[in-house]
Order: structure tokens, then C-alpha cells, then sequence
């Protein structure tokens, strides 16, 4: 038997096991994405480079058996540049929005195609949940905010984008006017104290998010009343007082300690504040800029100096975000910063490096041809944008919000969580940028009833052309073409629908890509977001 | 859609068989037929065969030789081959498409007449820029000419083929012999018409001489060539020899027997003359000699084993090649020889692969023999597809008897009884003379059940490609002949192991089979003397470009590039600056000037960043940008890679982007570096040997001339090569004279007699040929 050695570990394997296989035997986790148990190897992708020592080759393993004495790298810078780069190239010829164009247009970055499908799925508690992932205070922002996700929409320059803020509104207020309006899960007590230097939006979403972790949250502000600048800046038209009241309320019964009309003011309130507690965020709006030689805090041209994505000031254990920081007017922009400021502090108080939160991996299409978003939109509700009936600033009825809800198109990618090349590309830190070029063609095929087929997000694998060939498929898959432009299609111009009659399922399940999904009509299930590999 | 009559569809199904692997050549059939791949037709070879729709559409969209639309009457086909793009066949194709109005993307004129492809490489270097219609060849056109050609065609096209003309009396008594080189590129110069007019003047002359075709003699730049041998064995060389030339050449040299019939001849020429105005004698500056300094250097070095009694064979005859020896080696492998005592032979005689990586011949051979099974093969790869590179070409053209003898050893030697030559489409002269030679030889009992009388058999037959470069790697032309896409696989395995069909099959070269005759003719020993200490024997190289003397020559390993050059080549044409050659084509890598003293060894030419290859030598200019030179190269590979892995399918196509950026002055910054790394990624991440090579001609530029490259981050092409990064303006030598004006495609110029001109940038082409038709040198590139 064949013994060999990854990372200067020893194996010892059966003859006729490649190294991908011996790897495995290790736990060694080797990215693949043209492999297959039971399929012979393409050595297509190349991302499961590793390499021979000695001779110094970089071989894919998949397809190389282990030879006795063999000694591999895989767990190498060396190899892992490999990996990256074969990733960044693929990614530079893979067309397709991980996340939807609202979804990242929305400084609270809240899912909000999952939260429309579930809407359009009448799935309001699950609605709920999505939104409060997110944002702290969404009966709120579905008033107030200026919806920068909605101009982001794709649908918009077709006929309207989804009215994805009144939605958002929709659910917040079908919740707040329920028996049990939702509480999110907090962990069990850390035992960490946070203190929170205003009430406003910044502060109050940190504090939501604070208390999910477990950490003692104290609040405190100058006024009477907790709301911070969202009293301040509106009027009762724009946001009714009672929903403020509502929403607030929901955070504070969390478990929160709120000390109203005091002011943190100076040197000895600052330091009072140190030794009491474990962390600071200071969210009082621009004023804090003020005090800021007096807490011996930085400035810059904006407000306190912090680092962009942690927020932490120069003091360690001292945070700052919101207005205090920028001068960015959005509430949504507040709410976000509260919500990540909170990622950096839980950070601190776990004794973790204090990096911020980690931002998805993402790729995008960026603008879409009339004639490709037609495609997108040949699928989606047709129902027009429309206002409340009770008039413009009501909120929408259940019929029309599912109506509306259904006019999202999906722009975000139908396998978000199982696809392997974003799960490889985030692991290996793979930049989507790295090769600009030119795009290819925005292309959505329907013919087939249960699958979507997306060549623009093909990495030309062949698992499924070798899938249907194997199953015999009577007209099957084909390469079709040569190089750079070869393309996986369906022979002598037939359709999806008869070139996968038996093994669509296997094939969407094989694809590494969202190049093969499940198509929406197949189950509800499908519809929201499929499980995770 | 009108009905298409299917039945032809049907017999090549009946010839081709109903096996998949017939598919190939049953939708060459039908392309020859219908003129492309009509979608009926293949439907109806899927309803007739084993074939599946997805293998038919995956095989006929692979190979670039299948069109699935219809094509205008006429195919123009510009070469784009090296020794072209350095003499502006970029330039001619842009002339033509603007000729024929057609607008982006379209490759058909509006009257269907013509339609033009971009063709990798046609094999007539030494006429570059070449443009061939429906297989008519133009040398050296120029953007300025196309008009012309196409009149020429459509002119020639209305009077009708050549007259035939095979059969004649053979005089009797003393004769001597004219021999006419016949190889492609003789051809495509007029040597056809040559050897009609040779053979027009004896017949009706009755000179006592008879005419011979020949295969090539290698000396390019001098065809149509014409050796006339006496009867007493002494030969003079005519060079450049047009039909015109011929009586006087023909006359002065064979008498014809009879006054009254020379008399009768002189007269009916002299009337033809008046009737035609020829005016002049140039038969005689164009008499060269082999003791003659130029053709003296260019064949003095030279030494023929592959190629040797070149220009003195006829390429058909089988009992010529034997006279010449032909076939003795194979007789004494059979009758004296054990297989493993022909191994040691080769192994002996050091000779290493042709086709460019250089493994040792007799190494592969004894691993075939070694290999487990009773059933192997013997491949002959003939899938040449460098730019640049027609040596494999000449080989089969002008020796197939000898390629069939050393196919033949090869075979007994390994234990294979079945053997493929693998043979370009594009070389329809080489196929049909190893078919025509397969044909022969069986029935002369030196191929087939009982080879020579003997227990040893093989029978051998013609795989033509399909128009993919890739091909030419042992495991995609492997694939190709099984009847599927030219993809390459991972090795190990070896072909040597499991090869087609999964036996073991030694793959080797043409110029390889070519060597092995001689070898065991004059013995190992004899060979291995020849080269330096790891490369021995010879090496056939293509020899164009900026070069006063191209050709076909074979040197002993160890020569210099700079003895090829100057000695062999005659130096640079015209007035220009050696600046390097590239050697080995999309593979290979540039010797720079400075480097000239390099030797022709495998070894050596890796060290420098070049490869052996299989043979182009591309001499260039100061005039040659070679930032132009190394995304020429990349741009080929990209083009035929097979698309399969990450690198190579993306990866080259990220370089050419990064390429083309820097040749339109839009390169940034950081570009060079990135290219580097990619190229050395992509080198280190492919798994065939077109991905994994495919950036050296960028690694090898950027190594030599990384100041050109920075000079076009700087928005200059110091070699005037870039168009988007030069300009073109008239000097005060201007003379007024209008004929750039008069020349120029794009109505850049005014037509201003007697003044200055003046040329629009904005409607200028950069397409250079006001400069040159300028008269007083008065149009400067900057």
C-alpha cells in the first residue's frame, strides 16, 4: 500500500486513490469543483492544485494517483496563490449577483429578496425574523427611510421597483400589532457590561444587538425620552410617536438598563465610564465631537476618529459610530452602524481580534441590457407597483403585499449558500475584481419546468454533460464550442426541457455553480433559500 | 427552408461506417458536399448512426474546419501565420473586409460571392503575406493590392482550369532531366505553371529531355526553381523561373533533334511573341549556380538526412526512393534485427522527439514495447500547426515513402500491426501523397499482412484533422481520432501505457519517422556524431521573416542561430537592424540579437527561454515591435486552447486583455507585474503542453525587451508597429505627386497635385500604404 505524506503528515492508502482522496483520509480539505465521487475526473477547475515536493509540480489531485514515498503540499502559501488565482479567474468569467443589488445597496444589509419571498409565500414570521436580523427598528426606517435598496432595484427602470421599504413596513407592523410582537433569542449573560452613550437609532440598534449576545447593556441619554434625533427630526405625520414608543419598547425588553437626563460630560464622566464598565460606545450624534478632547479621543474632519470597520477609537475598549462619526444624515446608515459596531464590541468582550464584521463575498453583474432584463422580469408577478389603497402613506393590506412582494425578480443567486465556488472563493479570500473585462451576456433559460439554467454562471465543469451522458439521456448536454467561449448547451438547438428528461435533479445538485438551480414552481421550500451544504 | 437532399448524407454513411468514431470524417464528407454542415444533415447522421446529437454538436463546434452557416462562393483565406503577421497580413485582412463592405462581425459580402476566414498558418512563409482563394495562392499582397487579386481571381475563375497534361512519349537515347520543385509553396509561386510550360515546350520542341516533378528543394525564396540536369549528370539551378522563361531556358539546354523542327518551333514563337509583346531574355540573371556564393552559404551548412536526395526525387515514385536506398533499413530490421536490438539502435543514435518536447525516441519506444497487452499502435503525428512551421508539411509532400519506412520500423520495433498517420486538413498535397504512397506500398508488399514476405504486418491508414492546433499534443490528437473533441487529459497515464483505445501507442513526429531510415542505414554511431552532446543528428527548420534568403533547411544540431542567419538566411532584408528570432513559435521564446551565439540544442534553447519546438525560425526586424510579437503568439494559443482548464481557458485570455490593453496605450501601471505572475501561474497550473507553454513568447519578451513593453505603458511603440500608438504624417519631401492619395482606402488624403498632402488622423487606418507607395520616402511613421 502507498504511503505517503500531505503537509508532512503520513497516509497510508489502497493503490489507485488519488491524493484528493489520501487528503481527505487526512481531513485536509482540498476545494473541488469539478469533482465528483463516481465521475471520472475533468481536471477542469484546477483549484484542487497541490503540490509534488522534490519535483516541484503542481498537479490537480484529483486525478493524480499517490505514488508510495510521494510528499505533498496543500496547506502552502505557494498553493494556496494557486487555488486563489484559478478561483479569480474563474470568478472573472462568472456572471452573476451573489446578493441581490438591494441587498447590498441597504446600509443595514437586511436580506430583503428572502424577506419578499417570504412574504409572497405568507410566511410572516419567518418575514419578521429576516427583517430583525437586520434592523433593529424596521416599523421605523419602513417610514422614514429614503429606500436607497429600491433604487437599486433591478426591476426599476422596467416598471417600478419593489416597493421593498412599505413591505418591510408591513411586516414590522403586522408585528407590532400582534399579541406577541417578535423577540429575538439572546444568549445566556456574559457577564460583560457595555455602556451606550445615547439612545437614538445608533445606540438603540447596538443595544439590540449587544443584548442578542448576552452582554448587560446600559443607555444613557441626555433627554427625556429615549428616540435620540428620531424625535427630533420628524414629525408625528412622518412617524407616529405610538410606533416609535412601540418599537423602542420591543429593544428595551430585551433587558436594558436606560438612564434618562444624564449627560456624559467630560473627563470624569468618561473615566467613570472606563472603570464601570467593559466596553463604550458613544452614539450621541455629532455633539460627541465636542467632548471628544475631553474623553482624549481623536478627531477627524467628520467627528471621532475610529477605524472604518471596526469603529473602535483609538482608545481600545471605546467605540464610536453613527452621527458621532460621519456625517451621513440616513437613519438606515445609523441603524447599520449601531448593528456593526455591536459585531466589533462582542469581538472585544470575547477576546477575538476586533475586525469589524465580515463582509459577504459578493460578484455582481452590474447594469443589465433592456433586452436581458426582460428575461429576469418574464417570471416575476406581473402586478404593477402600486400604492396602498387606503392612499399613499397607509401601509399595504395582506393581498396587496403579497402581490407586491411577488414582483421581486430574484436577482440574488438561487444557490447563495451551496454554492461551492463563493464558499471557495470566500475561504481562499478570492477577489472577483482581480481581472476586470468585459462581461458576457445576461442569459435566464426556463424551458425545462423544474430547473433554471444560467450559462453566464457555467464554469464549463461538463459534470452535467457527463451526468446526462452516462444516463443516457436521449438528446443530453454538449460542449458546445471551443476555448474561451465554449459553452455547456443543448445539441442541434433543442431545448433544456428535453435534453435533461431524467436526471435534472442530479444535475442541478452536481453543479457547482448556480449555472443549474431549482427552478421556483418546484416547491415552496425552493422558493425561500435552499439549506446550506 | 427549402428541402435538402439528404441522400449524400447517407452514402458517407455508408463509407464512413456507423461507429462513433466515424464522426469526423463523415462531417468532413458532408461539409465537402453541402459546403458546411447543414442542421439537417447532421440530424439525419444521427438518426443513421451510433453518433449522439451531443457528440455531433460537441465535435463539429470544437474543430475550426466545420461552419454550420453557409458560405459565399468564393472562400478567401488570409493567413495569419507569423512569417505573415510580421509582413502585415493584419493590414491586408482589414483591406479585404473593407474591400468587401463587410461591417463588424460579418464574414460574407453582400453579393455572397466571397467569404473570408482568418486561417493560422497556410505553410507558405517565404510568401508572406500570403492570401489563398478557393485554393489559388497570392504571395506578398499587399493592403494596396487586394482589389487586384480579387479581379485576378474572378478574371482566371472565367477562363477555365489548366489543361491537363500527363501523357507523353519519353524520348529515347541520351536525355536529360528538368526537374521542377512541387511542394505547396512552389506551387502556390507558379511552379505549376512552370512544369506545364516545360513540359508544353518539349513536347512540341521534341527536346531529348524529360520533365520531373520534385519535392521541395527548401530554397523558398528562389521558387519556382528549376534544375536542369544533362545527360552526363551536371545541373544547373533557375531560379524564379516564370512560364515565360521556360522555352528559353528549356532550348538553350536540350537541343531538339532537327533543324527543321527548331526552325518551325522558332518561328510559331517568334509569331506569338509579336502577338503577346514579351519583350526581353531574363532566363539569364536568373541562371544561379550551386557554386554560386548565395546558394553556396545557403546549402553549404546544410546537411539532408530527413529531407535527404531533396530535389532530386520524384516525391511518387517508389522505385526511385529505392534506388535511393529506400527501404533497406526496413528489410535489414526485419531479416537481422531483433526489435529490443532496434530499441538499443535508436537509443544509440540519441534521437529525440521533432515534435518539440525532445524525449528521447528510443526511451518511448522501449516503454511501448514494455507496455502489457498484444495489441499497440504506432501513431504519426502530422497535425503541424505552428504559425511559421511547415517542415512536417515538406517531410510528407516530398518523402512519404520515407515517413512510411520509418513508420514501419517504428512499428515492428514496438510490437504495434496497425498504425494512423495524423495529418492536418489543411495539407491536402501531403495527404494525398501518403495516400497515394499507402496505396503503392501495399500493393508492393512493404505494408500489409506479410510486410516483405515476412510474419511482421501493418496496415496503416489517414486520419485528416479537423482544423485545431491542440491536436498536435499526443492525448487530444488521441481523442481526436477516437471520435471526440481534441481535448487533452492529464498524463500520467502515458499514451505509451494507455494510448488509443486505451493500448498502448507510441506517438512520434514526422520528422522523427523521417531520421529512423537513415539511422539504420548509416548506423547510430554515424547519427550521434552529428549535434552536440544531449541533441544529435539534425534539425529541419522553417526559416522566414525579415530574412533575405527563407526557406526550408536542415542543419546539424549545435549550429548557431547566428550561422542561420547570416550565413544560411544571407542576413536581414533591406537595410534594417537584426533585432531577434523567435524560435518555436506559440511554445517558443525570442533569442535577441545580442544572443546569436546560441546553439541549436535542446538544452540550450530552453536556458534562453526559447524552445526547440518543431521548427519555425521567424527572423526579425528593428521594424518588429515585440510587445505586437508576444500577444500575436498568446492571442494563437488563446484562440486553440480547448477551453477545458481554469489557466489556459481563462487564464491566457486574462494576458491577451492585459496584452491588448498595453499594445492601445491603455496599459497601466502594475500590468507587467500581473502579467508575470499569471503567465508563471498559468505555466505551473496547466496540465497539457499548449496551456503550459502558451506563455512563454509573452515570459521571453518581457525577459529581453521589458523597455518596450514600459516604452507602451508610456503610450510609445518604439518599432511604429502599434496603430493605436502611432501616427503617420508627410514630411517636406513631399513632392506632391497624389499617389498616396490616390492609394489610400480610407479617403484619409486630399488629392492635392503639386502640393504638400496632408493625411487625416481621424480617418486614417494606420493601414501604411501611402508609405508604401511614397516615391520620396516622404510619409514618416510616429
Amino acid at each position: 500500500m502507498p504511503k505517503l505524506t500531505i503537509d508532512q503528515r503520513e497516509v497510508e492508502v489502497p493503490p489507485g486513490t488519488t491524493i484528493l482522496e489520501a487528503a481527505r483520509k487526512l481531513h485536509i480539505e482540498i476545494p473541488t469543483l469539478c469533482h465528483r465521487e463516481g465521475v471520472a475526473p475533468s481536471t477542469s477547475c484546477l483549484v484542487c492544485m497541490v503540490k509534488i515536493s522534490g519535483v516541484n509540480r503542481l498537479v490537480p489531485s484529483c486525478a493524480t494517483m499517490a505514488v508510495d514515498g510521494m510528499k505533498i503540499e496543500s496547506e502552502t502559501e505557494e498553493v494556496h496563490q494557486v487555488r486563489r488565482s484559478a478561483l479569480e479567474l474563474l470568478l472573472s468569467d462568472h456572471l452573476g449577483d451573489c446578493l441581490a443589488p438591494c441587498y447590498i445597496a441597504c446600509p443595514a444589509r437586511m436580506d430583503i429578496p428572502l424577506m419578499l419571498r417570504q412574504i409572497a409565500a405568507e410566511d410572516l414570521g419567518a418575514a419578521v425574523a429576516t427583517v430583525k436580523n437586520d434592523i433593529a427598528l424596521p416599523a421605523v426606517l419602513g417610514r422614514i427611510c429614503p429606500a436607497p435598496c429600491e433604487k437599486a432595484c433591478r426591476r426599476r427602470p422596467a416598471d417600478g421597483a419593489v416597493a421593498i421599504c412599505r413591505l418591510k413596513r408591513f411586516v414590522a407592523d403586522v408585528d407590532l400589532a400582534g399579541a406577541d410582537p417578535y423577540l429575538p433569542e439572546c444568549r445566556s449573560d456574559s457577564g460583560r457590561r457595555v455602556a451606550i452613550v445615547g439612545a437614538g437609532p445608533t445606540g438603540l440598534a447596538a443595544t439590540y444587538y449587544l443584548r442578542r449576545q448576552g452582554h448587560a447593556c446600559t443607555i444613557f441619554d441626555e433627554n427625556q425620552q429615549p428616540g435620540g434625533r428620531l424625535r427630533r427630526e420628524t414629525t408625528e405625520d412622518q412617524l407616529p410617536r405610538q410606533v416609535l414608543d412601540a418599537e423602542i419598547e420591543q429593544i428595551l425588553r430585551l433587558g436594558v438598563e436606560l438612564c434618562l437626563d444624564i449627560r456624559v460630560d467630560g473627563k470624569e464622566a468618561s473615566d467613570d465610564l472606563q472603570n464601570e464598565f467593559d466596553a463604550i460606545l458613544i452614539a450621541c450624534g455629532r455633539s460627541a465631537a465636542d467632548q471628544a478632547e475631553a474623553w482624549g479621543l481623536d478627531l477627524s474632519s467628520r467627528g471621532i476618529a475610529v477605524e472604518k470597520a471596526s469603529y473602535q477609537t483609538g482608545m481600545r475598549r471605546v467605540f464610536a459610530a453613527g452621527g458621532a462619526i460621519r456625517a451621513s444624515g440616513l437613519v438606515v446608515r445609523s441603524v447599520a452602524d449601531g448593528k456593526e459596531a455591536a459585531v466589533s464590541i462582542d469581538q472585544l468582550l470575547r477576546g477575538q481580534p476586533v475586525t469589524g464584521p465580515k463582509q459577504p463575498f459578493n460578484t455582481k453583474i452590474g447594469r443589465l441590457e433592456a433586452e436581458e432584463l426582460l428575461q429576469l422580469t418574464a417570471a416575476a408577478g406581473e402586478s404593477p407597483l402600486r400604492d396602498p389603497a387606503d392612499g399613499p402613506d397607509a401601509g399595504y393590506a395582506w393581498g396587496e403585499a403579497i402581490e407586491q412582494a411577488a414582483r421581486c425578480l430574484h436577482c440574488d443567486c438561487r444557490k447563495l449558500e451551496s454554492c461551492k465556488l463563493r464558499k471557495y472563493a470566500a475561504l481562499y479570500g478570492a477577489d472577483p475584481r482581480r481581472y476586470p473585462a468585459p462581461r458576457r451576456a445576461f442569459h435566464l433559460d426556463r424551458q425545462h419546468a423544474e430547473i433554471i439554467y444560467e450559462p453566464g454562471k457555467c464554469i464549463a465543469c461538463g459534470l452535467c454533460v457527463e451526468i446526462a451522458a452516462v444516463a443516457s439521456e436521449p438528446l443530453g448536454l454538449t460542449f458546445i464550442g471551443r476555448g474561451f467561449d465554449v459553452r455547456v448547451g443543448v445539441p442541434l438547438d433543442g431545448s433544456l426541457r428535453d435534453a435533461l428528461a431524467k436526471v435534472a435533479a442530479e444535475c442541478v445538485e452536481a453543479c457547482p455553480t448556480a449555472a443549474l438551480s431549482r427552478g421556483e414552481n418546484t416547491s415552496k421550500e425552493a422558493a425561500l433559500r435552499e439549506p446550506a451544504v | 427552408m427549402s428541402e435538402l437532399d439528404l441522400s449524400f448524407v447517407d452514402q458517407a454513411v455508408e463509407q464512413w461506417g456507423r461507429r462513433p468514431e466515424a464522426v469526423i470524417p463523415i462531417l468532413q464528407a458532408i461539409q465537402t458536399h453541402y459546403r458546411y454542415l447543414p442542421r439537417e444533415a447532421l440530424r439525419r447522421v444521427c438518426e443513421r448512426t451510433d453518433i449522439t446529437p451531443a457528440v455531433i454538436t460537441g465535435v463539429s463546434t470544437f474543430y475550426t474546419q466545420f461552419r454550420h452557416r453557409p458560405v459565399g462562393r468564393h472562400m478567401i483565406s488570409v493567413c495569419h501565420g507569423t512569417a505573415c503577421h510580421v509582413k502585415g497580413a493584419g493590414l491586408v485582412q482589414d483591406a479585404l473586409e473593407r474591400h468587401l463592405r463587410l461591417d463588424g462581425g460579418e464574414d460574407t459580402d453582400a453579393k455572397g460571392l466571397f467569404t473570408i476566414e482568418k486561417v493560422a498558418c497556410l505553410g507558405c512563409c517565404t510568401l508572406a503575406p500570403v492570401v489563398q482563394i478557393d485554393g489559388v495562392t497570392y504571395g506578398h499582397v499587399t493592403p494596396g493590392m487586394v482589389g487586384d487579386v480579387l479581379d485576378d481571381f474572378l478574371h482566371h475563375q472565367k477562363q477555365g482550369p489548366p489543361k491537363h497534361h500527363d501523357a507523353r512519349a519519353v524520348p529515347t537515347g541520351e536525355v536529360g532531366e528538368i526537374r521542377v520543385g512541387l511542394g505547396s509553396c512552389c506551387v502556390a509561386n507558379g511552379s505549376g505553371k512552370v512544369h506545364h510550360a516545360i513540359w508544353e515546350t518539349l513536347t512540341e520542341a521534341g527536346a531529348p529531355a524529360v520533365v520531373k516533378r520534385v519535392g521541395c528543394v527548401g530554397m523558398c525564396h528562389q521558387t519556382p526553381l528549376v534544375e536542369l540536369v544533362a545527360p552526363n549528370g551536371s545541373s544547373k539551378l533557375f531560379a524564379k523561373v516564370t512560364a515565360e522563361d521556360v522555352p528559353g531556358i528549356v532550348l538553350k539546354h536540350f537541343k531538339p533533334k532537327g533543324m527543321a523542327r527548331r526552325v518551325g518551333y522558332s518561328i510559331s514563337r517568334w509569331l506569338n511573341r509579336m502577338l503577346t509583346d514579351e519583350t526581353g531574355d531574363p532566363t539569364v540573371r536568373r541562371g544561379i549556380d550551386v557554386r554560386d556564393g548565395p546558394v553556396c552559404a545557403f546549402l553549404g551548412k546544410q546537411q539532408h538526412l530527413a529531407t535527404e536526395a531533396c530535389g532530386q526525387i520524384d516525391p511518387t515514385d517508389l522505385d526511385e526512393y529505392l534506388r535511393h536506398g529506400g527501404f533497406e533499413s526496413l528489410r535489414r530490421c526485419i531479416e537481422e534485427l531483433s526489435p529490443e536490438a532496434m530499441i538499443e539502435e535508436v537509443r544509440a543514435s540519441g534521437l529525440r522527439g521533432r515534435g518539440g518536447a525532445g524525449f528521447p525516441t528510443g526511451v518511448k519506444w522501449a516503454k511501448v514495447r514494455a507496455a502489457a497487452g498484444d495489441k499497440k499502435y504506432i501513431i504519426c503525428n502530422g497535425d503541424e500547426g505552428d504559425p511559421g512551421a511547415f517542415m512536417d508539411r515538406m517531410l510528407l509532400e516530398s518523402f512519404p515513402y520515407r515517413i512510411i519506412e520509418g513508420l514501419a520500423i517504428a512499428a515492428r520495433a514496438v510490437g504495434a500491426d496497425e498504425g494512423v498517420f495524423y495529418i492536418r486538413a489543411e495539407y491536402p498535397l501531403a495527404v494525398k501523397r501518403i495516400a497515394e504512397a499507402l496505396a503503392v506500398c501495399e500493393d508492393r508488399g512493404l505494408l500489409g499482412q506479410n510486410v516483405m514476405g515476412s510474419e511482421f504486418g501493418l496496415r496503416l491508414s489517414i486520419m485528416e484533422g479537423a482544423g485545431a492546433f491542440v491536436c498536435g499534443e499526443e492525448t487530444a490528437l488521441l481523442a481526436s481520432i477516437e471520435g471526440r473533441r481534441g481535448m487533452p487529459r492529464l498524463r500520467p497515464p502515458y499514451p505509451a501505457e494507455q494510448g488509443l483505445w486505451g493500448k498502448p501507442t507510441s506517438v512520434n513526429n514526422v520528422e522523427t519517422y523521417a531520421l529512423v531510415p537513415w539511422i539504420f542505414r548509416h548506423g547510430a554511431e554515424a547519427f550521434a556524431r552529428l549535434g552536440t552532446e544531449k541533441s544529435k543528428g539534425t534539425k529541419v527548420f522553417a526559416l522566414a521573416g525579415k530574412i533575405r534568403r527563407g526557406g526550408l533547411i536542415e542543419v546539424p544540431m549545435g549550429i548557431t542561430i547566428g550561422q542561420i542567419v547570416e550565413d544560411i538566411g544571407g542576413g536581414i532584408a533591406g537595410d534594417k537592424r537584426f533585432k531577434a528570432v523567435q524560435v518555436g513559435g506559440p511554445s517558443g521564446g525570442c533569442v535577441p540579437a545580442e544572443m546569436a551565439d546560441t546553439r541549436v540544442d535542446y538544452e540550450a534553447l530552453a536556458e534562453v527561454g526559447a524552445i526547440m519546438g518543431s521548427g519555425g525560425l521567424v527572423v526579425l526586424d528593428e521594424s518588429d515591435c515585440m510587445v505586437d510579437i508576444a500577444r500575436y503568439f498568446l492571442r494563437f494559443t488563446q484562440d486553440q486552447s480547448c477551453g477545458k482548464c481554469t489557466f489556459c481557458r481563462i487564464g491566457t485570455r486574462r494576458m491577451l486583455d492585459i496584452l491588448d490593453r498595453i499594445c492601445t496605450g491603455e496599459g497601466k501601471s502594475g500590468d507587467l507585474e500581473q502579467l508575470e505572475r499569471l503567465a508563471h501561474e498559468i505555466k505551473a497550473g496547466s496540465i497539457c503542453g499548449l496551456g503550459g507553454t502558451a506563455p512563454n513568447p509573452v515570459l521571453s519578451t518581457l525577459h529581453y525587451f521589458r523597455e518596450e513593453y514600459e516604452a507602451h505603458l508610456q503610450g510609445r511603440c518604439p518599432a511604429g508597429k502599434c496603430a493605436a500608438l502611432i501616427d503617420y504624417r508627410v514630411t517636406d519631401d513631399c513632392i506632391g505627386c497624389t499617389l498616396c492619395a490616390q492609394h489610400c482606402p480610407a479617403e484619409a488624403i486630399r488629392i492635392t497635385p503639386y502640393v504638400k498632402h496632408t493625411i487625416d488622423l481621424d480617418k486614417c487606418t494606420r493601414c501604411d500604404t501611402c508609405r508604401q507607395v511614397c516615391p520620396t520616402q516622404a510619409i514618416l511613421v510616429e
